[in-house]
């Protein structure tokens, strides 16, 4: 079984200190970079599968800057096996369209039967380079996932996706692209082993040359998105919290709902 | 041959009785404890501090001070000791053919072992008093903390035995053949039992006599299968004993790749921790000491102690008799496919000490503190943490956001290091950074460094005690600064929930910023004991040196040396605050038991003009508030909740205010006055608090340059 997780550094979304830079781009030195919390529950979704099948390679993909490596051994600390960085001077700046471009070129060059990614970014938000990709390379595209079964022997998979009223069940030919969710499960806390082991565990290097794309069609110049302005949100009220017995709490309570006419 | 005994009929029967169940008494030891060979060689230095440790043990097995602090208990079990040390003399007089006696006899006319006669006789009487003290213990009143069973009845059964026969053997001597000189008691006794015929009481010698001699062989040998066998181990149990500061857990190494990290089987552990297994008395005085097992936790440190002597022992019996170490496998060439590995490999977690166990520990030290005999219990548990955390990553999932937030962030609540300095906001002067004075080249002028820690700079209730510990550095001139977004946290958490890993990050990370403004060669002051303890007792492991002092030796100083000026008593105080009235001081585990700062926060708030009524348990007996060893950051679904607990101890004094010396007692006692039943009206408040409400106006001449 070969899956290959998409996977993203993000600033810490726990640091609260995210800012953008003069260009309305991520300044990246002021925080420090995590993977993103939806791609890690892809992650521990396909270590789980592995586990399970008691065979398999897990590859990361990244597409990012020079210093994702860092983050990516997070990720092989978990215990992915290896990773796969793009990362080219020309990519500076590339919206969510060139990022699926990029990423599906990459795909091309690799092996694999299901494709894992996160629903969305924590950074961007943006939420649409998953079936992005799906769409560049014909693939089954699955969101919202919130258990995975494939089927080696019938190279099927079935997806329980997240619907407003329950759960869709959805059967699709390998190989195919699955969004998933936090309903995956909790992300494991790698061990020491993992953490060693990682150190020396390969990750490659792709320029856009090696997958064979023009400088000219990613980045800043076919950016289809413009930051125009940022503002932080509003400070939250101070916390209140109610103490007393069970029924004073349960009738403060009522009444802080009725007086902003929630109920 | 044997004038000494010629009264006993087939005397050098002794020989082949006594001196065979001792040759039986050594195998039966050693099998015991060979399976010390199979295990690591231990964590103990080789350390040459012979005086301290011959003065611990002198200490803590003849003076037995730990015991006195059960003030009945201490006295029985003294006069115990007692006898069973003098009785001694008698003893291997019997099994020596008179040896002792012979010696004894020579100089001085005989009057030494006269004396020895009189003392034995009397320190006899004391031992059968006590046993009914102690039989009564174990029968009638049966305390919680004792681990009742047939094996302790039987000890006392057969001391009982091996006692009253040598007694009564003498008294019948005595009444046969004439008084005995100094055995006062055994003459006075003999007197009526004269009148039951000199046949009688001859007869009644000689099976006493005997039955004596047999009872002591079969006793000898019961020893060492019991909680008893703490008679022969305490001295090396207590010679062996951890010598380094009491809150430094064991340096790890994380580079080894080959290593088990932390303790998971028998084998990760050293001998020394198998021998506080055979050590343990059972007597409990850890389980009623600690906070977890008090509040219905699963947590018992005299059960997790036991379970290793469980262990230790089914390991022993697949050990082969030649001891089956490295050493003796390169040397004589053997295999060990013949040792159970099952035995020795078997996880101690869910066998000695439950899952859930493990993580109830809140690294208090009350049970090391308690135990008679010097037991390590912490260092066990945190050892089975790291290996949960750092090998299986298996432990509550809470901890999870806590190990990433100390991570990435550098403090456990997650906050950003850009908030930092928040706390010095509302505050009228300004407190510099390390980094400012640095680039303005004026370090030299640097007194102290404030190590803020992060409760103190994210926690909103503790960062008033900042400006409280800043208000009165500021008062009494002090020239200090901080270190602002430098500091990160210290890595105590972390190391005390079991991932050294994050530990070593953060502690590297401050040891590299301390030595970077050579704050080796200055002053750290700190309020929060975790932090104090950590850098204190734990950086020396990295390479960090600092000296350290908790905010309150500090204070206490600045108030004894006059540089800090306290208001007379009458005065209203300078801040308008909250008065603190009667005070109640709850005592921080880390400040008090383990670095034996207990003077110093009382000093304060003396200096402040409260009155302390004290709790019960305090100083080095101080009660958790329930933070400790990562609880800050863990959810205690088990039981009831450890700082209502103490809560409702500081609610007993009927004091005003609760004086607390570290952050998280702060938010514990806070929470726990809050959640008592209709909210109290009882305070916390910091020592820096009370304090600082309490300074008065420093004289402008006095003032020194505030950088």
């Amino acid at each position: 079984m070969r899956i290959v997780v998409l996977v993203k550094p993000v600033p810490d979304p726990a640091s609260a200190g995210e800012r953008l830079d003069a260009d309305a781009r991520l300044d990246r030195a002021s925080v420090p970079a995590v993977v993103n919390g939806n791609d890690e529950f892809a992650l521990e979704a396909a270590l789980k599968l592995i586990a399970t099948a008691g065979e398999g390679e897990i590859t990361l993909l990244s597409m990012a800057p020079t210093s994702a490596p860092e983050t990516l051994r997070k990720g092989l600390a978990m215990g992915a096996h290896r990773g796969v960085h793009v990362t080219d001077p020309a990519l500076v700046g590339s919206c969510a369209v060139s990022t699926a471009t990029v990423l599906a070129a990459a795909l091309r060059k690799l092996e694999y039967d299901m494709v894992f990614a996160g629903i969305e970014a924590s950074d961007g938000i943006g939420g649409i380079v998953p079936a992005a990709v799906a769409a560049h390379l014909g693939l089954p595209f699955m969101s919202y996932a919130a258990a995975i079964e494939p089927d080696m022997a019938a190279r099927t998979v079935q997806v329980r996706r997240i619907s407003p009223t329950g759960y869709d069940l959805l059967e699709a030919p390998m190989p195919a692209l699955i969004a998933g969710t936090q309903a995956l499960g909790e992300p494991r806390y790698p061990s020491l082993k993992g953490i060693m082991a990682a150190r020396n565990k390969e990750i490659v290097t792709w320029s856009l040359a090696d997958i064979g794309l023009d400088a000219g069609s990613v980045g800043t110049a076919v950016a289809t998105t413009t930051v125009l302005d940022i503002r932080m949100p509003p400070a939250r009220a101070a916390t209140e919290i109610v103490r007393g017995t069970p029924a004073e709490g349960a009738g403060r309570i009522v009444d802080f709902l009725v007086e902003r006419r929630i109920i | 041959m044997f004038e000494t005994f010629a009264e006993v009929p087939a005397y050098p029967l002794v020989f082949p009785i006594f001196w065979g169940a001792f040759a039986l008494l050594v195998v039966v030891i050693a099998r015991r404890l060979r399976v010390f060979t199979a295990v690591r060689s231990g964590t103990q230095a080789s350390d040459a501090q012979v005086g301290r440790r011959a003065w611990g043990v002198f200490r803590y097995t003849v003076l037995q001070t730990k015991m006195f602090r059960w003030s009945r208990a201490g006295a029985v079990h003294y006069v115990m000791f007692l006898g069973s040390t003098i009785l001694l003399i008698g003893n291997i007089n019997i099994v020596t053919g008179g040896l002792v006696q012979a010696v004894l006899s020579w100089p001085l006319e005989g009057v030494l072992w006269v004396l020895a006669v009189a003392v034995q006789n009397v320190i006899a009487v004391g031992v059968l008093f006590s046993l009914v003290y102690l039989f009564k213990r174990r029968l009638i009143d049966r305390p919680v903390r004792l681990t009742l069973g047939r094996p302790g009845l039987l000890v006392l059964v057969m001391i009982s035995l091996v006692v009253s026969t040598e007694f009564f053997a003498q008294a019948f001597e005595v009444a046969t053949y004439g008084d005995i000189e100094g055995a006062i008691v055994a003459n006075a006794l003999a007197v009526p039992l004269q009148s039951l015929g000199e046949a009688i009481t001859h007869d009644a010698f000689v099976i006493l006599w005997w039955s004596h001699v047999v009872v002591l062989a079969v006793f000898l040998l019961y020893i060492p299968t019991n909680k008893h066998f703490h008679v022969y181990t305490v001295f090396v149990n207590v010679w062996f004993r951890k010598l380094a500061p009491r809150g430094e857990l064991p340096s790890m190494d994380l580079e080894d790749e080959t290593a088990t990290f932390g303790l998971k089987t028998l084998q990760d552990l050293g001998w020394k921790d198998l021998l506080d297994g055979f050590t343990c008395t059972e007597c409990g005085r850890c389980q009623e000491a600690c906070p977890a097992f008090n509040t219905g936790k699963p947590l018992n440190p005299k059960a997790m102690i036991m379970g290793i002597r469980v262990m230790s022992e089914s390991a022993e019996r697949t050990t082969d008799i030649i001891p089956n170490s490295p050493i003796v496998r390169d040397t004589y060439g053997l295999d060990d496919t013949r040792v159970s590995a099952a035995a020795l490999g078997q996880p101690i977690v869910d066998s000695a000490i439950s899952y859930d166990a493990v993580w109830d520990c809140v690294t208090c030290g009350a049970c090391v503190e308690a135990c008679p005999v010097l037991i390590e219990h912490v260092d066990k548990i945190v050892g089975l943490r790291r290996n949960l955390v750092l090998e299986e990553s298996r432990f509550p999932a809470e901890m999870s956001s806590a190990f990433r937030s100390m991570e990435n962030q550098g403090n456990p609540w997650g906050q950003p290091a850009s908030s930092r300095l928040d706390w010095t906001k509302p505050l009228a002067f300004e407190v510099p950074t390390v980094a400012s004075i640095a680039a303005e080249g004026r370090l030299d002028e640097l007194e102290v460094l404030y190590w803020v820690g992060c409760a103190a700079a994210f926690d909103t209730r503790n960062q008033k005690v900042a400006r409280a510990v800043a208000t009165c550095l500021h008062a009494a001139g002090v020239r200090f600064a901080v270190l602002g977004q430098e500091e990160s946290c210290t890595g105590d958490p972390a190391r005390r929930m079991g991932n050294d890993y994050v530990f070593q990050m953060l502690a590297m990370g401050n040891v590299e910023t301390l030595d970077r403004y050579g704050m080796g060669e200055r002053t750290i002051v700190t309020a929060c004991p975790h932090c104090f303890n950590t850098i204190g007792n734990e950086y020396g492991q990295l390479g960090g040196n600092y000296k350290i002092v908790h905010h309150s030796t500090f204070l206490a100083g600045l108030v004894s040396s006059g540089r800090l000026a306290t208001l007379p008593e009458e005065a209203g105080s300078t801040t308008g605050d909250h008065r603190p009235g009667s005070v109640t001081v709850h005592d921080s585990c880390y400040l008090a038991r383990y670095n034996n700062v207990i003077a110093a926060p009382r000093d304060v708030l003396g200096a402040a003009g409260v009155s302390i009524t004290e709790m019960e348990k305090s100083g080095k007996n101080t009660f958790c508030c329930g933070a400790g060893g990562g609880h800050m950051w863990m959810e205690e679904t088990r039981g009831t909740r450890i700082n209502e607990a103490r809560t409702q101890q500081v609610l007993a004094t009927g004091a005003e205010t609760v004086a607390t010396s570290c952050p998280f007692c702060m938010v514990m006692m806070s929470d726990g006055l809050a959640a008592a039943d209709g909210g109290s009206t009882v305070n916390a408040m910091d020592i820096s608090e009370v304090l600082a409400a309490r300074i008065a106006a420093v004289p402008a001449e006095r003032q020194l340059p505030v950088l």
